[in-house]
């Protein structure tokens, strides 16, 4: 199956030199009214690119100090990362941070120029409620199934995951599941790809994957293709490339990737590349952005594309980062 | 110095030339005083000045272009005159008291300048203007209107000044004595404000000055020091703004260090969410005002809803509106109508911005949790929304699922504790009953919609009902299964629940059957899932361990 992708047309290969001068190019984009009025997402945008260029090969392409550097820079006191220096710290750019560090192996330099990991744990056992098990972004207290997911992520990597109570977390999730199968933000919300690539993810991290409803799971996973090829989030909705992700990387924790068309999918990805200028969009012809390059890419990974670096379908990350990582 | 006793002349101006009585002065009139324009005004600020250095130095033109011999002897004698009355004391000692006199009376009679205006050799000796034009270009008219300009700002500036030190004085006699009720008012502000404003506008137009930002200008801003970004240098994600936005969020971070929760600050926060209304920070520090003066919560609600309505994508919104419930419900817990009453009022702006946004998830999540908070379980109200909104669009999975919520998430008639996909023994008949009926009618309207078979399977779960129980209902739904020229099947779902019906009585052939016409034609695109279906048939254990290889193998076969 992989040696026809080679015969296709070009625009159904993948752009890689494209791909990785885009992403070069992100961070000298400061006159476009997009690039502040997303200042909020600094940090995650760095993590979206540099694992988007670990997976196309091209680890070398962002400098590796002063990513270290400005990642550093955007820790606090509490051991928090903030999304850009001088924001306050919030629980998604604190992965982030962990996730780029653990990336490029900086967790020395973790200790000796920043913080050090346990600071970094603190600050993110503190966001937990140790009623509810919930987890919080930041003091402000807006909960969300992505802080948890977040929270275990970085946990784990750090060596940390002690600091919480996994199994109130764990009873959260729980609640959050909908007779579809599937999971919403809160208990009693919609079920949505994204919330349950969270969901799924934190009790795969917390070993407790034998509380999800596979079948089900899967069958409302595996609606989600459309007869495009490409996935949405939720039924009757618009495909989307990022969903190649959430949705895939939940079949693939539950054994499920064999229920989705991949040649299809595949070439919808593919489709939603800008060959010329790099980079991935949602849908094909649409702008292209770093999150929708970074999960198109982590998509084409999860299906074993040629070329690329194997994800790991929980972290979304290297799988030999993750090896190198948790393995010590 | 001229000798003592006589007065210094005055040298008088270009065009207040007496007629003299002196013939030698009378042909020495100057001859620039008869050259070109005398009569026409000066064209330019720079010919005006040139002009009054010629009749300042009356022969010097005449003697630049002709040589000192090529004058006539009065004009040289007017000439070496002029020059001698110029000259210092020491000079004109030279000449003996007598023909010192005698100069004297000449420069009298032929009114010879004594001072003289220097051509200035500095270019631009006027400056340039914003556009870096030579203000001595300009014509008297357009010097006089630039003058104005100037005369103005300082004006402004003066007054402007004023204010500042007034405002220092009563501040500080407010703090000695707080019964003087003398305070700087509103108005007073205002006209500042104003001030500003033209004073900046003026700095602009005279001097190409950059505009000070809309907050330096703003006299209600004076005592608060911005704190500007800082950026390391040559960062790897490095920020820039518009000017307007930098300020803003300068004057942010000042303000937030200093935990001022006032006024000017809410006011700052609807400023800059009107310019990203995704800013993380700043609706946390409006919530963090909102609370700290007691708002009326009405209002703010009232101004959070024109928001949510302009920027439907935003999910900040959402999460303030949470804020501000959580902070406002414990002051209506007490009383029955007022949370009824307030329910009424969130209902029915959620019905106008779903209206907009059919879908967005961030509304239907805070719907659910609206439901929990305030008890909204047997609402007719809550109920009649969503059906609405189904009979707008039956295919709004939002709505479906919200309405399993409302239904099966009632804390009168479930179970706590109860998984979401299993059996839940406190659902009440006639409401599984009813359930049921609903999703089937709705199933007739769109057949192939995904969300009311998912949702009459999960309540069939729910009441514990066999999928059997509904087998007529979803048979009509496919006709001549397995007969090749006519095989009709109106819904994939339906033969989906029909291949599970067939299972669950025993029947595996016409289960299997129906799961290969799935893989084969019907819903080819997700074969992997119809295969495994079809080993489980076989035997679960086997279907447990299913691999994507097993798969594969199955489908090739």
């Amino acid at each position: 199956m992989t040696e026809t992708f080679s015969t296709l047309p070009e625009e159904l290969q993948l752009a890689t030199s494209a791909h990785v001068k885009y992403i070069q190019s992100l961070d000298t984009r400061k006159d476009q009214y997009e690039y502040w009025l997303t200042e909020h997402l600094r940090l995650n945008g760095l993590y979206w690119g540099l694992t988007a260029l670990h997976l196309l090969g091209h680890p070398e392409a962002l400098p590796r100090a002063e990513t270290i550097d400005f990642v550093l820079s955007c820790q606090h006191e509490s051991g928090g990362f903030g999304a850009a220096p001088g924001h306050d710290a919030h629980m998604l750019s604190t992965v982030s941070a962990v996730q780029i560090l653990a990336l490029i192996d900086a967790f020395d330099e973790l200790e000796t120029r920043g913080r050090g990991k346990a600071q970094v744990g603190t600050y993110i056992s503190n966001l937990q409620n140790r009623q509810t098990g919930t987890f919080a972004g930041d003091e402000w207290g807006e909960e969300d199934t992505r802080f948890l997911y977040g929270a275990f992520n970085a946990l784990s990597l750090l060596g940390l995951l002690h600091l919480v109570e996994v199994d109130k977390a764990v009873d959260h999730i729980v609640a959050c599941a909908n007779f579809d199968g599937g999971y919403g933000v809160m208990p009693g919300a919609e079920s949505h790809a994204g919330q349950i690539f969270t969901c799924v993810a934190a009790l795969t991290i917390a070993g407790r994957k034998d509380l999800v409803d596979v079948e089900r799971l899967g069958r409302w996973l595996s609606e989600r293709q459309v007869a495009g090829g490409g996935l949405n989030g939720r039924p009757e909705k618009k495909e989307d490339v990022c969903y190649s992700w959430w949705v895939l990387s939940s079949l693939e924790m539950i054994g499920k990737t064999h229920w989705i068309d991949r040649d299809q999918l595949i070439a919808f990805i593919l489709g939603c590349q800008d060959n010329e200028r790099g980079g991935i969009s949602d849908r094909p012809g649409d702008t292209v952005d770093v999150w929708h390059t970074v999960f198109g890419l982590a998509g084409l990974s999860l299906l074993e594309y040629p070329g690329l670096q194997p994800v790991d379908e929980v972290y979304c990350l290297p799988k030999s980062t993750i090896e190198r990582v948790l393995r010590r | 110095m001229p000798p003592k006793g006589k007065a210094a002349p005055k040298p008088k101006g270009p065009d207040t030339t007496k007629p003299s009585s002196s013939s030698l002065t009378a042909a020495a009139q100057p001859a620039s005083s008869t050259a070109t324009n005398n009569t026409t005004p000066p064209a330019t600020i720079n010919e005006r000045s040139q002009r009054r250095v010629d009749e300042c130095q009356p022969y010097e033109a005449a003697r630049q272009k002709a040589g000192l011999s090529g004058l006539s002897q009065a004009e040289q004698f007017g000439w070496v005159s002029a020059r001698f009355a110029r000259s210092d004391a020491a000079a004109r000692s030279r000449l003996g008291p007598k023909s010192q006199r005698e100069l004297w009376r000449h420069v009298n009679d032929a009114s010879l300048p004594v001072r003289v205006l220097k051509k200035k050799l500095v270019s631009n000796p006027w400056g340039v203007d914003r556009n870096g034009r030579d203000v001595g270009s300009y014509s008297p008219a357009q010097f006089d209107d630039r003058a104005a300009k100037r005369i103005t700002l300082t004006v402004l500036a003066a007054a402007s000044q004023a204010f500042r030190d007034r405002r220092e004085r009563t501040k500080r006699i407010a703090l000695e004595d707080q019964q003087n009720p003398d305070v700087v008012t509103d108005s007073e502000v205002q006209e500042e404000h104003e001030r500003r404003r033209e004073m900046a506008t003026l700095r602009k137009e005279l001097y190409g000055d950059k505009m000070p930002g809309k907050l330096a200008q703003d006299p209600e801003w004076d005592d608060v020091v911005p704190i500007p970004h800082e950026e390391p240098e040559g960062s790897l994600a490095a920020i820039s703004y518009p000017e307007d936005y930098a300020e803003a969020i300068s004057y942010l971070r000042a303000v937030m260090q200093n935990k001022e929760y006032s006024p000017r600050c809410l006011r700052l926060t609807e400023y800059i969410i009107g310019m990203n209304s995704s800013h993380y920070t700043v609706w946390l520090f409006r919530a963090s005002i909102v609370i700290a003066l007691k708002l009326p919560f009405v209002d703010e609600l009232a101004w959070l809803n024109k928001v949510a309505l302009e920027h439907l994508k935003n999910y900040q919104i959402w999460h303030h509106r949470h804020l501000l419930v959580e902070n406002y419900y414990p002051s209506i817990a007490g009383s029955p109508e007022a949370v009824a009453s307030f329910a009424a009022q969130e209902q029915a702006f959620l019905s106008d911005i779903l209206e907009q946004d059919t879908k967005n998830y961030h509304v239907w999540s805070y719907r659910s949790y609206l439901v929990g908070k305030l008890g909204l379980w047997d609402s007719a109200a809550e109920l009649a929304a969503i059906e609405a909104m189904i009979k707008d669009d039956v295919r709004n999975n939002s709505a479906w699922s919200h309405r399993f919520y409302l239904v099966f998430s009632n804390p009168a008639h479930s179970t706590a504790g109860t998984a979401a996909t299993e059996p839940d023994p406190a659902a009440p008949t006639p409401i599984v009953d009813r359930e049921v009926q609903y999703a089937q009618d709705k199933i007739h309207l769109a057949p192939q919609n995904q969300s009311p078979w998912n949702y009459l399977r999960g309540v069939l779960v729910k009441g514990g009902r066999k999928l059997g129980s509904v087998e007529p209902f979803v048979a009509d739904f496919v006709r001549h299964l397995g007969v090749d020229d006519k095989e009709d099947v109106i819904s994939t779902h339906a033969l989906d629940l029909l291949a599970e019906i067939y299972a669950e009585k025993g029947d595996k052939e016409k289960a299997d059957l129906a799961l290969r016409r799935l893989g084969e034609k019907w819903d080819r695109i997700r074969i992997g899932y119809w295969e495994w279906r079809r080993k489980c048939l076989e035997s679960p254990a086997a279907a447990a361990g299913g691999t994507e290889a097993g798969v594969a193998a199955a489908v090739a076969a």
